[in-house]
């Protein structure tokens, strides 16, 4: 069956002080219909980036330099101006943000701002796009939905402000949610909350999420399927807990190892050496490797790419047996 | 009245600390409300709560940048007033949490360091800079780092020379706010080693305020919990976090995500917190409780002992019991199916 | 097997740090600014040597002609020598813009900084100093006040220092009520620095940039004021050469010599542009990046 969303060879240059580098380089994903991809990575990854360039809304200073975006088997096309892409065709795009506050009108109420799209987009008359916006500030848990319809976004608290957004996004009847660490801001009691809400909103409507994220311990709640990203590029995918609990890259196995879990205190974080490298200043060939303890001289002068390494597995590592073979004996310890 | 660690050794006391403000219309915001608690010399408290619980709040009052309304803060037994001398706020110092705001931006990291070494005479003219450079090599940074501008450095080196900004004062406490949130996970580890470190080697008393539990638990020893400016839980970690006997706790413990949790984590508390200006009557968290009975909303719980006999304290009038775990059966295990069975949401 | 390296040491790297030389070479409005600014500088410092008559020197013969080999700049209807009143002008426009807005920059930073850090009954009774200030009309108070006090170029200096502080009181007590929040401020206090050492070494560096932009643009005002105050008799006093004046005479000849207020007129305008520029060169070149 062919998958919802293909992504194939996304690359987005972005300009910082006048000098030019490459934000995301070469991302190619697929996602199935109902399927729940998590991208991880830490700050500056292009992560964030590679959502808004799959919508075509990259902010000033970002381009589009090639790539294609394939829903439903139709190519959509970009043309860069911000104007975002996935609107015209049957099976729509939305997209949530991190900062719920800012990424709201200030001065429209929620009740609005949620019936702009079914008014606009799906051309439904004032009343009924009212009615649907009602009916989705209910289905997102906000109680009291009629007289929230009226209230600002200033006067709601953060955890209801990012069911407004959720409430947007679905509006327009997307068939594909894009997340954009949703609840990086939220406290904990109320990231569970909204995590069991799109999970709720995936089974109930059948809609497929690509969920970014910093914080790996989030995503075996959300994503069956996992991709790390670093300096713009995906060094891993496969199933969540596969990757989780066979890593195949030392950076996936970095970032486990410097992971906190709540249930076993008593393990020390180990920290992954060196610092992410300035993107004007990447390493040559695997950008990982100045930090790698596998690294050997082939890592410097190839251009790693992923290569499968497991069934539904892939790594970009030269050595990525090496590393299977390592945390499995370090298992049996 | 929270209990002492050990009365000879208590370090820092905060006793009945209560802030308010007055907003608009005559209302008032509760920020902290008779928040008592006691840090041992050498210890880690960790003071852990979600946004808007009152910890930051507690913290300024700790380092006197803001006046309690009520209560008192005690160095060693010597209540620290509302204008405080030199030395005394040499022995109390901050970490905070946003590392892109807490250094002066047009400040060498020496002229920082030199400043405070200098003003308070910690080291004669003619040491200042060895002094620094022992500093930064207590940090893990290298001593040419000394000549930059917080602008040539990335998160995690600016919060090391926060801290060494800390430490170069010698002081007695550290309250440290939040100070890994805003890094990267795989620098979050370092730092935590760096406090770890620090803590071990120089007998540092730390107070490390996070929302984060996995953090709170690795590095403190003994925790106190904070909803709606109150601490609802308090006492050694293994206590609180094995036996927790305030529901707040029990539902913090089991939202906090898991690596490898293949279920969803099913939301035990119900709503948000209610704003700080509207503090429920009774209990402040029984509108949220899903083991609220009428009690709760009549009757504030007093922070009291929990019976164990190890100074684990709850204000909670179910104290004395085992609090529910909301999931049905066992916490997670790694790679487990561990279905949480139907809860019942909001 | 190939030999692998050495992980890098965590967080040791650090970025490099321009250099001043290089942050001002990246601000093509400090350099534009600055060359212009010094151009004029230097021109009206230099004009016993450069400038060819004496100012007041009459050359009925020769009056009211155009630039030529005699008189670069034309004459004016008196005979006199544009460039050489141009030069000398410039001198007496340019100190009196420079003297005038020093005491409302010092006096108004400081107040402004008192008021902004300390807050509560000094800085609300303060404000409404300030705000009573502002609200008169302002020519309307340096007329009155020049009056009052004697024309001439004190008269400008007693009037401007008692109005213009003002401004610069208002814009650094937001700057420093915006400072004194911030976590580096708190960290100076907390680390048992005075509060006076606070404000002098660690929030006066930030707020004061805006102060410094504004006044390069005040010396412009203060020219202009100097114009304004010329048509009332009330500027600097003839036979004094001062491109306000010039202007001025010069409007009773636009049809037949332009050249007598065009020049002092290019000249108001290139030494406007040039400070603003550089007003605003400075800006970027003291925000720390």
């Amino acid at each position: 069956m062919t998958p919802l969303l293909e992504v194939e060879d996304l690359v987005v240059e972005m300009r910082r002080h006048g000098a030019a580098f490459r934000a995301v380089d070469g991302v190619s994903f697929s996602l199935e219909r109902g399927g729940a991809l998590a991208i991880v990575g830490e700050s500056g990854c292009g992560k964030s980036i590679t959502l808004r360039a799959i919508m075509d809304l990259l902010p000033s200073g970002g381009r589009l330099v090639s790539g294609r975006v394939v829903v439903d088997g139709v190519e959509l096309e970009a043309d860069n101006r911000g104007r975002g892409r996935g609107h015209d065709q049957r099976e729509r795009m939305s997209i949530i943000f991190q900062d719920a506050l800012s990424a709201l009108n200030p001065v429209a109420t929620v009740g609005n701002q949620i019936a702009e799209a079914p008014r606009h987009v799906l051309a439904l008359g004032r009343n009924a796009s009212r009615e649907r916006a009602i009916e989705l500030l209910r289905l997102v848990g906000i109680p009291d939905p009629e007289r929230r319809y009226h209230a600002y976004p200033h006067e709601l608290s953060g955890g209801t402000r990012q069911r407004v957004m959720i409430a947007i996004a679905l509006s327009s009847e997307p068939a594909i949610l894009l997340c954009d660490e949703p609840t990086t801001a939220l406290d904990v009691t109320i990231q569970t909350q909204i995590l069991a809400l799109l999970c709720e909103l995936r089974e109930a409507r059948g809609l497929s999420l690509v969920f970014v994220t910093h914080d790996l311990s989030v995503v075996s709640q959300v994503a069956e399927q996992l991709a790390v990203m670093y300096t713009g590029r995906l060094v891993e995918t496969g199933p969540t807990e596969i990757v989780l609990g066979a890593p195949r890259h030392p950076y996936t196995a970095g970032l486990l190892g410097a992971a906190l879990d709540v249930d076993t205190p008593e393990r020390e974080p180990i920290a992954i050496p060196g610092s992410i490298p300035d993107p004007l200043r990447l390493p040559s060939g695997c950008t990982f490797h100045p930090r790698c303890r596998f690294a050997t001289l082939d890592c410097v002068t190839t251009d790693v790419r992923l290569e499968p390494v497991g069934p539904d597995q892939e790594a970009a590592c030269l050595h990525s047996d090496a590393l299977a073979a390592a945390l499995a004996g370090a298992g049996r310890d | 009245m929270s209990g002492a660690a050990s009365a000879s050794g208590v370090l820092l006391e905060v006793d009945n600390v209560s802030v308010s403000f007055h907003v608009e219309h005559g209302r008032v915001l509760r920020a902290v409300d008779t928040v008592s608690f006691q840090v041992a010399k050498g210890e880690v408290l960790g003071l852990v709560g979600e946004s808007g619980c009152g910890k930051t709040t507690v913290a300024k009052c700790i380092v006197g940048q803001i006046t309690p309304n009520a209560g008192a803060v005690r160095l060693e037994g010597r209540e620290l007033g509302p204008k405080r001398t030199a030395e005394e706020r040499r022995a109390i110092q901050m970490v905070f949490q946003d590392p892109y705001s807490s250094l002066n931006p047009r400040m060498s990291v020496r002229q920082v360091l030199s400043e405070l070494l200098g003003v308070h005479r910690i080291v004669p003219r003619a040491g200042i800079e060895d002094r620094c450079r022992e500093l930064m090599a207590l940090v893990g940074l290298p001593p040419d780092a000394l000549g930059g501008l917080p602008s040539q450095f990335s998160g995690g080196q600016r919060q090391r020379i926060a801290i060494a900004r800390a430490l170069a004062v010698e002081p007695r406490v550290i309250i440290a706010d939040e100070p890994v949130s805003a890094l990267d996970v795989s620098v979050q580890a370092t730092i935590l080693r760096l406090f770890e470190d620090l803590g071990s080697r120089l007998g540092l008393t730390i107070v490390f305020i996070s929302h984060n539990l996995a953090v709170v638990r690795h590095l403190s020893r003994r925790v106190a919990v904070m909803y709606l400016g109150r601490i609802v839980e308090e006492g050694g970690r293994e206590s609180v976090f094995g036996d927790p006997r305030h529901p707040y706790t029990r539902a913090l413990l089991e939202a906090a995500p898991r690596l490898h949790q293949t279920e969803l984590v099913r939301p035990v508390v119900r709503g948000e917190p209610p704003s700080p200006i509207d503090i429920p009557a009774g209990c402040s968290f029984h509108p949220r409780c899903p083991r609220a009975e009428e009690v709760c909303s009549q009757v504030r719980p007093l922070l009291e002992s929990v019976g164990t006999g190890d100074e684990h304290l709850a204000a909670c009038h179910f104290r004395r019991e085992a609090s529910p775990r909301f999931g049905d059966g066992t916490p997670p295990t790694y790679r487990d199916e561990a279905p949480f069975g139907a809860l019942e949401g909001p | 097997m190939a030999p692998s390296f050495q992980p890098v040491e965590t967080g040791q790297e650090v970025a490099r740090r321009p250099s001043f030389g290089s942050r001002v070479l990246h601000s093509p409005t400090f350099i534009a600014g600055a060359v212009m600014t010094a151009t004029m500088v230097t021109l009206v410092l230099l004009s016993p040597v450069i400038g060819r008559y004496s100012p007041v020197a009459l050359d009925p013969l020769h009056a009211l002609s155009g630039p030529s080999a005699l008189h670069w700049l034309g004459t004016d209807e008196l005979g006199r020598d544009t460039w050489s009143r141009l030069l000398y002008g410039g001198r007496t426009d340019l100190q009196v813009g420079v003297l005038a807005v020093v005491f409302p920059f010092c006096f108004g930073v400081f107040i402004g900084t008192v008021c902004g850090y300390a807050g509560g009954l000094l800085d609300t009774i303060i404000m409404r100093i300030v705000d009573v200030v502002l609200a008169f009309p302002f020519y309307v108070l340096i007329i009155a006040l020049v009056f009052a006090v004697g024309v001439g170029t004190h008269g400008i200096y007693i009037a401007y220092g008692l109005t213009d502080w003002v401004v610069y009181a208002r814009t650094t007590r937001s700057a420093t009520m915006i400072a004194r929040k911030l976590d580096w401020v708190a960290a100076a206090e907390g680390g048992g620095i005075s509060r006076a050492r606070v404000l002098w070494r660690h929030i006066l560096p930030s707020t004061i940039t805006q102060a410094i932009v504004y006044v390069m643009s005040d010396i412009v005002i203060v020219i202009l004021v100097v114009v304004a105050l010329g048509y009332l008799g009330l500027g600097i006093q003839p036979p004094a050469p001062d491109w306000g004046s010039m202007i001025y005479d010069g409007q009773n000849f636009l049809q037949t010599d332009q050249w007598m207020a065009v020049f002092p007129g290019l000249a108001v305008v290139f030494t406007g542009i040039g400070l603003s520029l550089l007003g605003d060169g400075l800006a970027d070149v003291l925000r720390p990046e």
